[in-house]
């Protein structure tokens, strides 16, 4: 071990101990802070030699690296200092890959979502077609936002199963409008939570070139999906009246009037025929 | 030419309530006459997360409702879709089931709540009523479009509408004739921080035969099993709940919150005093500031870390805070409506005392005082945008990603 790493060790070895029942009971404030602040100076070197102490679950113990990661992500933010921010994310950003255990890039991802900004987006857009790690860097890329939408569209094509469900689910979360004729094409995917995924995604991008599929979808006679496909109707219709496109969200509220007339579905007729008479339609 | 009027979804969703009683909103069986029993004997029930607290949910509901399905992921290993289920989605195709109590863990009490509603059930939810901020937007809007009845589980409001002293600050709060409020209200104790912290050490274990793991992490993070993350234990966990704070907050402010009249708003500064939280484990802090615009301020103070809270002494709301004329008015004034109880509200389909907004902003002091906690610094906040200001990175707890293929 290097002299720097043997500083870095000790340092972190300050760090307090779990009580016998692995709970931080007993922790002193000024102490942990007071770590915080030497290992931030030591940057990249710190940076990358905490993540050089991360393990795999179930294959030693790196408490104190871990807590001094996720600190030192809280840390950078309290500074307010954009370039020291970057720093921090960008050391982050370059120790994600091949050369490091799924586990420990998935710890690295999940600080990424606490402190990065546009400038570890594609290094997080890079890992959305590994099954492994696709919802973390998904879920990190929607907090950061800014440039996640991008990220997203560039992988979809290339994406299957559980991540290609991601990616069109986080289509939906980010609203990308430009996204919409690609999704369109899911909403009568073969499986099941990518098609409702897909649905809900148009809804929330209020897509009012989508009005039509997604009527006709939510005519299904799969209960749970009809379900689903009626309340992304009904989410649509209220993103469309938000945006001032009134007829088009009386349509589908007329429609859905007109077609809930068994009594299990009443409660969905009640609420398009209060929806029409709140806009003034009957 | 005709003019457009932008209205929000807030907006919209509050208008088309209100015309709700033009139509007919009540479940066919609470009309009674030909061909229809009354409600007491029809009220088809579900129990979704059976654990500790699930029959005592499902009595709380304090309607004569059947209980025709119990829901859990622990029931693999006996489950026969049809009284025994594993996944909540099935349970909710069913026509039978008018009303459903939740008493799984926190970070599904949102997604199950909207899903019910979106089925047409009626929802009577464990506390906390979410893991975070967002949630319990997405559940108000679902409530209000569907139309539906949801209450949470804790009533110490409806105690509260009984005491006169309660009903005195609650008419002057709500006349808005107190220019500035100058209460102190300080919680100490009670708020179970150690006992609800969660083990930083612990090594993956194996997923017990019975239990869906998957299904059970649901819309949070994938981490490993282990058997602290379940069964009670799962309090110490930020991936499930809030530790203590979550657990015993909602109990301890629901009530504050209507003495106070704060159901529709939320507090503007929120500071904490608390060592450098874990990523994963909720672990011990000291105490919680919190102020709303109009002055009120409500301290949080655990009694289990550091140094007790001495910024402020406990102070009430008097009479005496007002001008003479002001006081006539409120003696004046009626006293607030009687709180509706979840089964009333079933029958007659007006809104329950718990109500979804009211739950909401209630756990939104929870989920402002754990951001405070977890971040380490003062938090601005707009009640009206439910967004922090001027802090993006904390914002991003407000309204936290999801697991494919769960959402909001």
């Amino acid at each position: 071990m290097n002299e720097s790493s043997s500083g870095l060790a000790a340092l972190v070895s300050k760090l307090p101990d779990p009580d016998e029942q692995g709970m931080l009971s007993n922790i002193d404030k000024q102490v942990v802070e007071n770590v915080i602040t030497e290992v931030h100076k030591g940057g990249r070197d710190s940076i990358v030699g905490l993540i050089n102490m991360l393990v795999e679950p179930g294959k030693g113990d790196d408490v104190k690296p871990r807590y001094a990661l996720h600190c030192l992500a809280v840390y950078v933010c309290k500074l307010q200092d954009p370039n020291q921010q970057q720093a921090f994310t960008t050391a982050l950003a370059s120790q994600l890959g091949d050369n490091r255990p799924k586990a420990v890039q998935s710890y690295v991802i999940r600080q990424l979502q606490v402190a990065g900004g546009k400038e570890v987006a594609s290094s997080l857009g890079n890992l959305l077609c590994d099954e492994e790690l696709c919802q973390d860097a998904a879920q990190a890329l929607v907090a950061i936002g800014d440039g996640a939408a991008e990220q997203f569209r560039n992988a979809l094509p290339k994406a299957a199963g559980k991540c290609r469900l991601t990616i069109v689910q986080n289509l939906g979360v980010v609203r990308d409008a430009r996204s919409a004729n690609l999704l369109r094409q899911f909403v009568n995917d073969s499986d099941r939570d990518t098609k409702l995924a897909a649905a809900w995604a148009l809804a929330n991008i209020a897509d009012t070139g989508s009005m039509d599929t997604l009527l006709k979808a939510a005519d299904t006679e799969n209960p749970y999906e009809r379900i689903k496909l009626t309340q992304a109707c009904l989410v649509l219709a209220e993103k469309l009246l938000t945006a001032g496109k009134k007829n088009e969200a009386a349509k589908i509220y007329t429609r859905l009037r007109d077609t809930r007339t068994d009594e299990s579905e009443k409660y969905v007729r009640d609420a398009a025929m209060n929806a029409l008479a709140a806009i003034g339609e009957r | 030419m005709t003019k457009n009027r932008i209205v929000t979804r807030r907006q919209f969703l509050k208008s088309s309530i209100g015309v709700a009683t033009a139509f007919t909103i009540v479940p066919r069986h609470v009309l009674g006459g030909e061909g229809n029993t009354p409600p007491s004997e029809t009220v088809g029930g579900a129990l979704i997360g059976c654990g500790g607290r699930g029959s005592g949910t499902f009595e709380t509901m304090g309607l004569s409702a059947k209980l025709l399905v119990s829901c859990d992921v622990k029931f693999l290993d006996r489950a026969d879709n049809k009284t025994i289920y594993t996944d909540f989605r099935k349970v909710l195709e069913r026509k039978d089931i008018d009303v459903v109590a939740i008493a799984t863990p926190p970070h599904w009490h949102a997604l199950i709540s909207i899903a019910a509603m979106e089925a047409g059930k009626d929802v009577l939810c464990e506390k906390p009523m979410t893991r975070f901020i967002a949630e319990g937007r997405a559940v108000v809007e679902a409530e209000k479009r569907y139309n539906r009845i949801f209450q949470v589980g804790t009533f110490g409001r409806f105690g509260e509408r009984q005491k006169k002293e309660s009903i005195l600050i609650h008419k002057i709060i709500k006349s808005g004739l107190l220019k500035k409020c100058e209460a102190v209200s300080i919680k100490q104790g009670g708020f179970k921080v150690k006992e609800w912290s969660g083990k930083v050490n612990s090594q993956p274990e194996p997923i017990p035969p019975n239990l869906d793991w998957d299904m059970y992490v649901g819309p949070s993070p994938m981490k490993p099993y282990h058997r602290h993350r379940t069964g009670g234990t799962h309090r110490g966990y930020w991936d499930y709940e809030g530790g203590g704070l979550s657990d015993m907050g909602q109990h301890y402010f629901d009530p504050f919150q209507w003495t106070y009249a704060k159901d529709d708003t939320s507090p503007v500064e929120i500071e904490a005093y608390a060592p450098p939280a874990h990523p994963d484990a909720c672990g011990m802090w000291g105490w919680v500031e919190l102020k709303y615009a109009d002055g009120l301020t409500l301290v949080f103070d655990s009694g289990e870390w550091g140094q007790p809270y001495n910024r402020k002494e406990s102070r009430g709301v008097r009479l005496n805070d007002l001008d003479e004329e002001s006081r006539k008015k409120i003696e004046a004034m009626p006293d607030p409506e009687p709180l509706i109880s979840f089964a009333e509200a079933v029958k007659t389909r007006k809104r329950p005392g718990g109500h979804a907004e009211a739950a909401h902003r209630c756990a939104t002091l929870l989920h402002l005082a754990n951001i405070a906690i977890r971040t380490g610094r003062k938090i601005r906040y707009d009640p009206i945008k439910e967004e922090i200001i001027g802090d993006q990175e904390a914002n991003r707890l407000v309204n936290q990603p999801m697991r494919a293929p769960w959402h909001l």
